[in-house]
C-alpha cells in the first residue's frame, strides 16, 4: 500500500459513489485512485469507520455485506476533502516559486 | 489452502470480531484469490483489535464490567507478588550499600502499592456499596455472601496468621515450610478475595455512574500497580546481581520467574484498563 494513502478516507470516497461490498471497495479504489488495498487493512477500515457511525452495512448477499457511506460519513469525507485541497494548493503554489521546478 | 491459512489468520481475532466480519473478509480472499500477503496483511491487523476492540461490537456496560473483573484478579494477583517481594527483601531489612538503586527502587515500591490500594479501595468503593445494597434489598443472600468475602477473607488470614505464629514458637526451625504454607494460602486469600466481587457483578450485572468511576479509577490503579512491580522488578534484579554474599537472591531461574509472572499480570491489567476505559469514555460521548 502507498505509504501516503489514507485508507479510511479512500474507503469513505469510495462508499460516496455507491454501496459497496468489500471486494468492490478495494477494487474501486485500486482503479480510480491507484492504491492497493490488502485484506487486513481494509477490514481493520471497515470495522473502524462502521464504529465511528461512519458508514453503516447492508442487507448481506451471501457472504458479502454492502457499506454505504451515512451522513457522518459524508461530512467527514467532505471536511477531509476541503483540508487536503488545501495542502494540495498551498503545495502546488509554493513548488511553482521553487526555482528550476518543473513540475505539473 | 489459502483459505484455511485465512481461517487460520482470523482466528487471532477477538471471537466478536471474528463472528461480525469473519464471513466477509473469507469471501474477499477467494473473490481476490488472495496469496501469502493478504494472509500476512489479516494475521498483522489482529493485535490492534485485541488492544483496540471496535466498540460497536460489545455491550459496553458488559465489556467495562469484564474489564473491571480482569483489572481487579490481575491486581490482587500482584499484589500478592508485591507482599511476597517485600517478605523477601525489605523485611530482611537488605539493600546493598554500593547500590543505591535498590534502596531506590524500594521507595517507589512503597509509594506506588500504598497509591494503587488507595486508588482501588477509594475507586471501588461507591459500586461495592451499590452492589451491596442492591443485593439486601432484593435478598440476594449468595451475592451479599460473594461481596463481603474481600472484607471477610484478609481479615481471616491474617487473624489465622497471627494465631498460628503465637502457637507456634520458632517457625523458621521447622524450614520454609511455613512460610511456603503462608504465601500459598496468602494468594488463595487474594483470589477467593477477588472472586466474590467478580462473581457477584457478573450475576447482578450493575451499570451506571458507579461501574464507569470503576472503571476510570482501574486505569489508575492498574499504572501504579505496574509501576510498584517494574520496581519491585528492578530491585530483585538489583540484588540477585549485587548480593552474591546472599545465595538467596542469586537464583536466576526463581527470578526469571518472578519477572515474567510481573510482566504478564501488570500487561493484562494495563490492556484491559485501557480497553475498559475506551468503553467509558465512548459511553460518554455517546450519551
Amino acid at each position: 500500500m502507498d505509504r501516503w494513502a489514507d485508507p479510511p478516507l479512500l474507503v469513505l470516497a469510495s462508499l460516496a459513489g455507491e454501496p459497496k461490498h468489500g471486494y468492490a471497495i478495494a477494487r474501486d479504489v485500486a482503479e480510480t485512485m491507484g492504491v492497493k488495498l490488502s485484506a487486513g487493512t481494509l477490514y481493520a477500515v471497515i470495522s473502524r469507520l462502521e464504529a465511528r457511525g461512519l458508514i453503516e452495512p447492508l442487507e448481506a448477499a451471501d457472504r458479502r455485506r454492502p457499506y454505504r457511506i451515512t451522513s457522518a460519513g459524508a461530512a467527514e469525507l467532505d471536511r477531509q476533502a476541503a483540508r487536503m485541497s488545501v495542502v494540495a494548493s498551498l503545495a502546488r503554489s509554493r513548488l511553482r516559486g521553487q526555482p528550476g521546478w518543473s513540475g505539473a | 489452502m489459502t483459505r484455511a491459512l485465512a481461517r487460520a489468520a482470523l482466528a487471532l481475532y477477538p471471537p466478536a470480531w471474528r463472528a461480525r466480519y469473519g464471513d466477509e473478509v473469507l469471501a474477499f480472499v477467494d473473490d481476490s484469490g488472495g496469496g501469502l500477503g493478504a494472509i500476512a496483511s489479516i494475521a498483522l491487523q489482529a493485535p490492534p483489535m485485541w488492544i483496540c476492540p471496535p466498540v460497536h461490537l460489545h455491550d459496553a456496560d458488559a465489556r467495562m464490567r469484564a474489564s473491571i473483573s480482569t483489572v481487579l484478579a490481575a491486581w490482587s494477583f500482584l499484589t500478592g507478588l508485591a507482599l511476597s517481594f517485600v517478605m523477601f527483601t525489605q523485611q530482611q531489612g537488605f539493600a546493598p550499600p554500593d547500590h543505591p538503586v535498590v534502596g531506590w527502587s524500594y521507595v517507589v515500591f512503597d509509594v506506588t502499592l500504598a497509591a494503587s490500594v488507595l486508588v482501588t479501595l477509594t475507586g471501588s468503593l461507591p459500586l461495592w456499596l451499590t452492589m451491596l445494597r442492591q443485593a439486601g434489598r432484593e435478598r440476594r443472600r449468595r451475592d451479599l455472601a460473594c461481596l463481603l468475602l474481600p472484607a471477610v477473607v484478609p481479615a481471616a488470614y491474617l487473624g489465622a496468621g497471627l494465631a498460628t505464629l503465637s502457637l507456634v514458637h520458632h517457625p523458621e526451625a521447622s524450614g520454609p515450610w511455613w512460610f511456603i504454607g503462608f504465601t500459598i494460602a496468602g494468594f488463595a486469600a487474594a483470589a477467593v478475595s477477588a472472586g466474590g466481587p467478580i462473581l457477584a457483578m457478573i450475576r447482578m450485572r450493575p451499570h451506571g455512574r458507579a461501574v464507569r468511576l470503576a472503571v476510570r479509577t482501574s486505569g489508575a490503579a492498574a499504572a501504579s500497580i505496574t509501576a510498584a512491580a517494574l520496581a519491585s522488578g528492578i530491585a530483585a534484579t538489583g540484588l540477585c546481581l549485587w548480593s552474591p554474599g546472599f545465595p538467596a537472591y542469586g537464583d536466576g531461574p526463581a527470578l526469571g520467574g518472578y519477572l515474567l509472572a510481573l510482566i504478564a499480570a501488570a500487561a493484562v491489567a494495563s490492556v484491559s484498563a485501557a480497553r475498559g476505559r475506551l468503553y467509558a469514555s465512548r459511553r460518554r460521548s455517546s450519551r
